[in-house]
């Protein structure tokens, strides 16, 4: 019976120390850091730009074409930010809609559109300081190629956009689209 | 006859884009608490939770949605690389009314499948707010989300390990009693 015992005993201890470690690799630590106290936010001071009646094939810009709206930084951390677009659907049935120019051209049930930051007299592949907007996001500010940096806290972005009508639609149709500022931190 | 149908082409060619027109503008002003997050030493096969907090900074409701986007390349941070599946991570709830001048918690899980293939990687991806709106304008805020995983496969309760030591003692209780046994067996 003595033998039973401390056989059991030994045999305890012998496979304690062989699994404790492993044991306490089990116990490993998962760390979440939710860096400082980061709030992030934007705003913009305008979201609406009711065109009424347009014409195919034409041009418009808001008013003023390049201060139109202001987009400022609220939050307490630098962001970087991004615009996309996505088609414009009739309001009455989506199933019509004009689809977004991957370019800012317009066709036929393609329109086109551009945004323009005020400052910015070179950027865009006209080189007019318009740049397209698709329906991938893209960069809003700061850009590849320019010499700015991402937005402080309290900083602010003026800009205006243009709108290509496409080249033929279905007339008397009530468009709707969207486009998305995005932040994201610096 | 050839004046009206030159009227009808014209009338036809003032073809109508509304924007949204709503008289009553409703800027959007609202703010995502944290803005980036870091999840350190996520072993496959385990999940770590967080709380994303909204604050609806206007004076009306506002539905807020909340979903993961995979960040191009250029706008990761260095040495990430894109977060293999969105359905890694889920919410508490992926639509959520948040009441004027007030804020909301979301709970976000990121569960990271136990296979060996995950291990000791650093992923990111961004979980992108978006309030419901359909003026022509919005505003997406997206919080950056960085998981590293363990460099082992691990869980909580390994039982291919536990039963490892339970047959160990067993064997080594077995063969300490028969080496006993024949020691103090007389010759």
């Amino acid at each position: 019976m003595k033998a039973v015992i401390t056989s059991i005993v030994i045999a305890i201890i012998l496979a304690l120390i062989f699994s404790l470690p492993a044991l306490a690799q089990e116990s490993g630590i998962i760390t979440i850091t939710m860096t400082g106290v980061n709030e992030i936010s934007i705003s913009l001071d305008k979201t609406q730009w009711p065109l009424g009646e347009v014409a195919a094939d034409t041009e418009c810009m808001t008013s003023p074409p390049i201060e139109w709206c202001t987009l400022t930084v609220e939050g307490n951390c630098n962001v970087n930010t991004f615009i996309v677009g996505e088609d414009a659907e009739w309001v009455d049935n989506a199933e019509y809609k004009w689809t977004l120019s991957n370019d800012g051209a317009n066709g036929e049930n393609v329109y086109g559109l551009w945004f323009r930051i005020s400052g910015d007299t070179t950027r865009g592949p006209l080189g007019d300081g318009y740049v397209p907007i698709t329906k991938t996001q893209g960069e809003f500010w700061p850009y590849s190629g320019g010499s700015g940096s991402s937005l402080a806290p309290g900083n602010t972005k003026q800009f205006g956009l243009k709108l290509l009508t496409p080249t033929y639609f279905v007339g008397g149709r009530q468009m709707q689209t969207q486009i998305t500022i995005s932040a994201v931190t610096a | 006859m050839i004046r009206h149908i030159k009227l009808a082409g014209l009338i036809a060619a003032l073809l109508v884009i509304l924007l949204p027109s709503f008289t009553l503008a409703q800027d959007v002003n609202f703010s995502v608490f944290p803005a980036e997050v870091h999840i350190d030493s996520l072993p496959p096969g385990e999940a770590a939770e967080f709380e994303l907090s909204i604050h609806n900074k206007e004076e009306i409701a506002h539905n807020f949605t909340i979903a993961a986007f995979q960040p191009p390349e250029e706008e990761r941070r260095e040495e990430r690389v894109e977060f293999p599946d969105d359905s890694w991570i889920s919410f508490s709830s992926q639509e959520i009314e948040v009441a004027a001048n007030s804020e909301a918690n979301v709970t976000v899980t990121v569960a990271i499948p136990r296979e060996q293939k995950w291990v000791g990687e650093d992923w990111e991806t961004w979980l992108g707010v978006t309030v419901e709106s359909s003026d022509l304008l919005a505003v997406k805020l997206y919080v950056r989300l960085l998981v590293s995983s363990n460099p082992t496969v691990e869980g909580r309760f390994n039982a291919g390990l536990i039963a490892g030591i339970v047959v160990g003692i067993i064997l080594l209780g077995y063969g300490g009693y028969c080496y006993f046994r024949r020691k103090a067996r007389p010759e």
